[in-house]
């Protein structure tokens, strides 16, 4: 932890407003503020108590506080390394690193990944039975399995799409680990959207995790790994920009150069590749194919790896702001984190729970047919809260509406596949 | 665990429960201090009540037990009102954050102490109402903490402070009771004196407040001039000119570059002073003043005029002045942020003076100030790193505070006076002026447990006497006689 | 040392007389009428008065000093009235410092020299400043610009030991220390003597303009609330109401650039109906598009409320004045209760055997003073005050009892409950712990009967439960309230 990034801090409080966990407790210790205020405690020469690593545990990693901060606190870099700092000295229980060594030894890695699919899919019709069983063993198991996607059939992507019409780039398509596993439908329809939009699009295959789980849970060496193996995969593909459309991928991809930074070499490699959010990326071109009227009324909910840790805000509504007939509603608190954040909602199934509650009643009271994010686990997060309240919310991601408008397809085919009491109908089995 | 923070613990636990009570030492020490960081203590504990009632209970258990207690709402306070007593409780109001009310008819909102400032001004939006006193850290400040300070903003030229808006109070009194102040009460305005009382008489358990109703226009002028002087005069002339704006605010040179580094506000290059000049109210009048401003301004010498009647550009104009304190991070590893008052027509003066100050010492100012009430506050730049200078920038902030008083000002125009500045109320006051002021402090707190050691630079214990003054009549006291 | 009073008095050179007949204090007559010139002579006839255990109650123009409970005694009258210098105008930055005993009027024609005014519409000639503040009066324009205590910067006391203490200063904006103004705003005398002030100024209006309006009774009333929060930002909206079953005339006050047509503005977005008074000339037009949101006028209202609407330039003649002065209450509800409280005065009025009441005040500051007949019998004047307290009581309202002929003053409890009683008190005991100033006088608690002393009258009030706020334990501290029913 960099006391000079610590120092930076002037303790103005400008943050606490937008951190979900001083939100939800009202407590120092559990706001930015706070938490900085527990690392400077920690270089300063306090020992790490459990209390402490449980206050760095609990930050959701949303960086609203980073968006918030006036004095350009680089609060991101502080919690990473603080999380790194908790991994190399503090011990945490027995069944607390039983449960992490799960995660993260099944989530960065597709074929594990692939492997857990049949369990997921008996699980599907057992969970509502199973849940209060799981719930007394461990709420993050229940929360595990009561987030768990349906299991959706494989979508194999071709290793290359040429550009429709004239072309106007060449990019590669990072598919992700739990992105590809679990959503593939995502995937095509970036891939889609991107050769009609005029680009030749690149799907390097062998393409494993990015990282993202890893750097934001402190995890810095298998980190660097997951890194430097993604950018080899695009070098050999020979592309320069590389599409992202995980928010959490997103953000953790372009602080490559920084992660690598201890090899100037490898840091040079990063530096050369340009990872771009997808939405981004299409701002940028402007748009060319025709877009068919999709009359929706559409919440678009922004997850914060895209909106406070890339910026990334005005993009995506403009994207969706071209599609005719599409109405667009602004979801009240729109910059508070929906508990999701990557793999909190497993170890902080409590705090997830609440702040998925809050989020999916602010979604409800816009009144849209779909809720839309870049990030899959948000809207995953935010359609299990409206469960729990007996509602449904179809969800969609960002490309999928954007590919629905340039197909010509109805809104009725957006949303359908999340929708989670039953297995996948008939239509999506047949995708 | 001390015995002594175990026994207050003991006590407290039943009223609070386990998730209302901190002892644990790393956790407490998060509270060691608020905006002022210059001022630390760890509480011996930190509570988080969540009813009035609860609060009571605590204050009950501190005066029974003889325990200081200090209140603290978002800790964004800039004097170390809030800085803990290392043998006191810490009542912390972040957990009291519930709008009880806006009532539309009544033109008021009832809330408690731990709700934002600016969560009040959003639930009164959508029935064309605001909460009018707005300081810059309107987004994260408690009402409570507003309170006790006394907070501004920069609208308070034409609105006035909290104390002008806030129409009744319940308040636990320092032995525990709950009491309501209401404005429409008969007798001593004990409502107007608890405000801004920066703690010290109470603690704020629910706030009922004024909502304003929003101006039908609102139209913002940014001017650029060379200097500080001409902004200074274009100040005085609109002022002279009998127009009362809703705000003007002034930035010299070094703020304005510490803004841009921070957020790209994009004010006119070569501007050695930039003034932000808004006018609000019924369209016919902000019309006409408008003009008057405008003209007034170019007589002064602005040669570069931006105006803006939208949110949005508002907003652009705005967004340099708002982030000028925390943005002095930007050209400055260290900075004090001064509050002092100066009569309007003394501050080319005083501006002068600092200008001096800055020079004899070496030490950087940078002046952001709502020029309209003169309320200035010098941002006094040093780098810690360097031997001495933190010392020299403590010397050149607290001069200013002297040549403010000299002109016949104030050492605190929003931010309280605290622990930080209790040193100086004997440079603005006599000792009979502070003498008086106890016997307000020993009426409501004759134990002085409520946030002792803040705004008086040497407590008297209410007991003593000073100069002919008695004490309670005797026969009072017996109960032989009746005072009234 | 130990000269007589007045010996005393006269030794320290400060100019004192016999009292007159004309000094009497609510009826309790002083013996000596100390005329102090500067801070320093306050100072001292306190100090001679405490040496001698003299009780003194400060008075300026004497305009309210009828005002409250009369005090339980009175030694020494100690009158404000040569402390008459304006001792600051600094008006580039629209503050005034003057000694208490300024008059009002005095005060205004020097301001108005600089185009600037004290923005508190004093209904009282003869007053002087620190009687305003003692009594914290203020008047129509309460509305935009706030009370004396808004007003109010600065302020220089002397207590009742001749400590001379100061609290604020000359600029608008201070939060150093605390706000000792604040405390002897509406204190009535019994904290201290106020011999110095400063106030933040405002420009005097370019031009101003009166909308008259005349509703027949309370149920035509036009939506006054709406009026207030319109975006055309009336000074002032005011009623007069010269009994429950005649017609009530409104009048609103708009000031500042365009006053006119703001004002004709206003009524045309408000649907009070097509203006009949004589037309504003100039510039604007209808130019105050937006207003009509404020409005919540029924589409038809109009024609069910009197007279068409007026606009002039100068004020109703009961603008701004009181109602009466020898039997007046004062009533003070949340603003969205007025009409209510209006209807209150009716009905208690009528259940009390129709006495005569005439309501006069700031209808959306919710703050309107009832007048009643000087020779109301005190049995109907005690049912209608019971009454109309506990139905203002209803809406979050209080009634405050200012002058009542004698018979009638001994039966009413003057303040009602106040809830920070207790608190007042202990503030009382603080400044003056040998109770010298005002006895019996302490506003928010009713005097109680024990210590009767000599030259009283004997009205001083039977006992009342009204300080027992609601929620507090019982009072604490102070001396025992002395209990019994409210009257
Ligand atoms: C960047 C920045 C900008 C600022 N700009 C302004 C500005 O423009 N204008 C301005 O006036 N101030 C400003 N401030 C100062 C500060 O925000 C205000 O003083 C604010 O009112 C403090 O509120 P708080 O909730 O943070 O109170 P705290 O800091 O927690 O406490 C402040 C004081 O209030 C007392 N207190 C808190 N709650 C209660 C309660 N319920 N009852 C009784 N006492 C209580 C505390 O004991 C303490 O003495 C600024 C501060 C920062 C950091
Ligand atoms: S990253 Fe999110 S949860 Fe963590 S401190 Fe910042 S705002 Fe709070
Ligand atoms: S907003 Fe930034 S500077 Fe202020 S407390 Fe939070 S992290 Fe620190």
């Amino acid at each position: 932890m960099n006391p000079e990034l610590i120092n930076d801090c002037v303790h103005c409080g400008f943050c606490l407003p937008a951190c979900p966990t001083y939100t939800l407790w009202g407590e120092e210790m559990d706001s930015p503020r706070g938490r900085i205020h527990l690392m400077k405690q920690y270089v300063e020469g306090t020992a790490l108590t459990p209390e402490m690593a449980g206050h760095f545990d609990a930050c959701l990693g949303c960086m609203a506080c980073v968006s918030a901060c006036p004095s350009g606190v680089q609060y991101d870099r502080l919690i990473e390394s603080a999380r790194a700092e908790v991994e190399r000295v503090h011990r945490r229980p027995v069944a607390d690193r039983a449960f992490r060594a799960l995660v993260f030894g099944l989530f960065p890695y597709p074929r594990r990944l692939r492997a857990l699919r049949l369990p997921l899919r008996l699980g599907e019709r057992l969970t509502p039975r199973l849940r209060p069983l799981l719930e007394r063993l461990d709420p993050r198991l229940a929360a595990m399995a009561e987030l768990a996607p349906p299991v959706t059939r494989r979508v194999r992507l071709p290793r290359r799409v040429a550009a429709r019409g004239e072309r106007r780039a060449t990019v590669g398509v990072l598919t992700g680990c739990v992105q590809g596993e679990f959503f593939p439908g995502v995937n095509a329809a970036t891939v889609r959207v991107l050769a009609m939009e005029g680009c030749e699009v690149v799907i390097p295959p062998g393409q494993g995790c990015c990282g993202a789980l890893s750097v934001h849970s402190g995890r810095a060496e298998e980190a660097a790994g997951f890194a430097r193996r993604t950018i080899e995969t695009f070098e050999r593909a020979g592309v320069d920009t590389v599409i992202v459309n995980a928010a959490g991928c997103g953000s953790s991809t372009k602080e490559y150069a920084e992660l690598l930074a201890a090899d100037p070499a490898w840091a040079a490699r990063a530096r050369a590749l340009r990872f771009a959010d997808l939405a981004e990326f299409l701002a940028e071109l402007g748009p060319v194919a025709e877009r068919h009227p999709l009359p929706v009324t559409v919440a678009y909910h922004d997850a914060c790896h895209l909106a406070h840790a890339q910026g990334i805000r005005a993009q995506p509504r403009a994207l969706l702001a071209t599609i005719p007939g599409l109405r667009l509603r602004e979801v009240p608190d729109a910059a508070m984190c929906c508990g999701s954040a990557g793999t909190y909602n497993l170890f902080q199934p409590l705090a997830a729970r609440d702040l998925g509650d809050r989020k999916a009643e602010q979604v409800l009271s816009v009144g849209a047919d779909l809720l839309v994010s870049a990030n899959p686990g948000c809207t995953m997060q935010i359609a299990a809260a409206a469960r729990r309240r007996g509602e449904r919310i179809r969800v969609a991601h960002t490309a999928e509406v954007l590919d629905a408008s340039l197909r010509g397809l109805p809104p009725t085919t957006l949303g359908r596949a999340r929708e989670h009491t039953s297995g996948p109908t008939s239509a999506e089995r047949a995708q | 665990m001390t015995p002594a923070q175990a026994e207050l613990s003991g006590r407290l636990l039943p009223i609070l429960g386990p998730n209302g009570v901190i002892t644990d030492p790393v956790r407490l020490r998060t509270y060691e201090c608020d905006g002022l960081t210059y001022h630390r203590a760890t509480p011996a504990i930190v509570v988080l009540p969540e009813t009035a009632e609860q609060v009571a209970a605590v204050v009950r258990v501190c005066d029974e037990t003889g325990t200081p207690f200090v209140a603290r709402g978002s800790g964004t306070g800039l004097s170390g009102g809030a800085l803990p007593r290392a043998d006191g409780v810490l009542i912390v109001t972040s957990r009291m954050r519930r709008i009880i009310e806006i009532d539309v008819d009544n033109r008021r909102a009832v809330v408690e102490p731990g709700v934002t400032n600016l969560a009040i001004s959003e639930a009164a939006r959508p029935y064309g109402y605001y909460y009018a006193p707005d300081p810059s850290s309107q987004q994260v400040c408690s009402i409570g903490g507003n309170i006790a300070e006394n907070s501004g903003g920069a609208h308070c030229l034409k609105y006035g402070f909290t104390v002008n808006h806030v129409l009744a109070l319940e308040l636990v009194t320092p032995d525990g009771e709950i009491v309501q102040l209401d404005a429409m009460d008969p007798g001593y305005d004990l409502l107007g004196a608890f405000i801004g009382s920066e703690g010290t008489l109470g603690i704020a358990t629910k706030i009922t407040v004024r909502l304003s109703r929003a101006p039908e226009v609102v139209t913002t002028l940014l001017a650029a001039f060379r200097d500080v002087e001409s902004g200074g005069r274009a100040v005085s002339a609109i002022i002279g000119a009998g127009i009362v704006p809703a705000a003007i605010e002034m930035m010299d040179a070094l703020a304005i570059e510490a803004a841009e580094a921070a957020v790209r506000c994009e004010y006119p290059a070569g501007a050695g002073a930039v003034l932000i000049v808004e006018l609000d109210g019924p369209e016919a009048e902000v019309a006409h003043q408008f003009a008057r401003v405008e003209a007034l301004c170019r007589e002064t010498g602005a040669f570069e005029l931006r105006i803006a009647d939208d949110p949005a550009e508002r907003a652009a104009i705005w967004k340099g002045r708002k982030s000028a304190f925390a943005a002095v991070g930007r050209i400055s590893p260290a900075y004090l942020v001064q509050d002092g008052v100066v009569p309007r027509t003394a501050l080319p003066k005083v501006l002068a003076g600092i200008e001096e100050l800055s020079a004899r010492y070496g030490i950087r100012v940078a002046n952001v100030f709502h020029a309209g009430d003169g309320n200035l506050h010098p941002l006094v730049l040093f780098d810690d790193a360097e031997e001495g200078a933190g010392e020299r920038a403590e010397r050149v902030s607290g001069e200013i505070l002297d040549l403010c008083i000299a002109h016949g000002g104030s050492i605190t125009g929003e931010h309280g006076v605290g622990v930080d500045k209790s040193r100086y109320m004997p440079k603005m006051f006599t000792p009979e002026d502070l003498d008086t002021m106890q016997l307000v402090r020993c009426a409501f707190d004759p134990k002085n447990l409520s946030n002792p050691g803040k705004i008086f630079p040497t407590p008297r214990l209410c007991g003593e006497a000073p100069g002919v003054r008695k004490g309670v009549h005797p026969l009072v006291a017996s109960g032989e006689a009746e005072l009234f | 040392m130990a000269l007589p009073p007045a010996k005393a008095l006269a030794a320290i050179g400060v100019t004192i007389r016999e009292a007159l007949p004309e000094d009497a204090v609510a009826g309790v007559a002083p013996r000596w009428v100390a005329l102090p010139g500067s801070t320093s002579e306050v100072a001292a006839v306190m100090r001679a008065a405490a040496e001698h255990g003299l009780t003194v109650v400060p008075a300026g123009g004497g305009t309210k000093l009828g005002w409250g409970p009369p005090p339980r005694r009175c030694d020494l009258l100690l009158r404000t009235r040569r402390l008459d210098r304006i001792l600051e105008h600094a008006a580039g930055d629209l503050v005034a410092r003057v000694e208490a005993g300024v008059r009002t009027e005095a005060l205004a024609a020097a301001l108005a020299g600089a185009g600037q005014e004290l923005a508190l519409d004093i209904p009282f000639e003869g007053a002087t400043i620190g009687g305003t503040l003692a009594a914290a009066t203020a008047g129509p324009r309460r509305l935009r610009y706030g009370t004396a205590r808004d007003l109010l910067i600065g302020i220089t006391v002397v207590l009742a030991d001749g400590t001379i203490a100061r609290s604020g200063g000359k600029v608008v904006k201070n939060v150093a220390g605390y706000d000792l103004g604040k405390l002897f705003t509406g204190s009535q005398g019994t904290l201290g003597v106020i011999t110095e002030a400063t106030f933040r100024l405002h420009p005097l209006p370019s031009s101003r303009a009166w909308i008259g309006l005349t509703a027949p009774g309370l149920d035509g009333l036009p939506d006054l609330a709406a009026l207030a929060a319109s975006q055309a930002e009336p000074s002032a909206v005011e009623i007069d109401w010269p009994g429950v079953d005649a017609p009530l005339s409104i009048a609103a006050l708009f000031e500042g650039v365009a006053a006119g047509e703001r004002a004709k503005a206003a009524v045309a977005s408000l649907g009070l109906g097509k203006t009949a008074g004589e037309p504003v000339g100039g510039t604007g037009g209808e130019s105050a598009a937006g207003v009509g949101a404020a409005c919540r006028l029924p589409a038809d209202a109009g024609d069910s409320r009197g007279g068409a609407p007026s606009i002039a330039f100068e004020p109703p003649a009961w603008w701004g004045r009181l109602p009466g002065e020898e039997f007046l209450l004062e009533m003070r509800v949340p603003p969205g209760a007025a009409v209510q409280a209006l209807a209150q005065v009716a009905r208690s009025a009528r259940e009390a055997g129709d006495v005569p009441v005439r309501v006069r005040g700031s209808v959306v500051s919710a703050v309107l003073h009832v007048a009643l007949p000087g020779d109301t019998h005190a049995q109907q004047a005690e049912r209608f005050v019971s009454g109309l307290r506990s139905g203002l009581a209803a809406h979050g309202g209080r009634l405050v009892v200012w002058t009542a002929p004698p018979d009638a003053a001994s039966r009413l409890d003057r303040w009602g409950p106040v809830g920070a009683a207790t608190l007042m008190r202990r503030v009382k005991e603080r400044f003056d712990p040998e109770e010298r100033l005002s006895p019996g006088r302490l506003p928010g608690i009713p005097p109680s009967s024990g210590r009767q002393s000599g030259g009283g009258p004997p009205s001083a009030g039977r006992p009342s439960a009204g300080e027992t706020p609601s929620e507090g334990r019982p009072a604490g501290g102070g001396p025992p309230s002395g209990g019994g029913e409210r009257v």
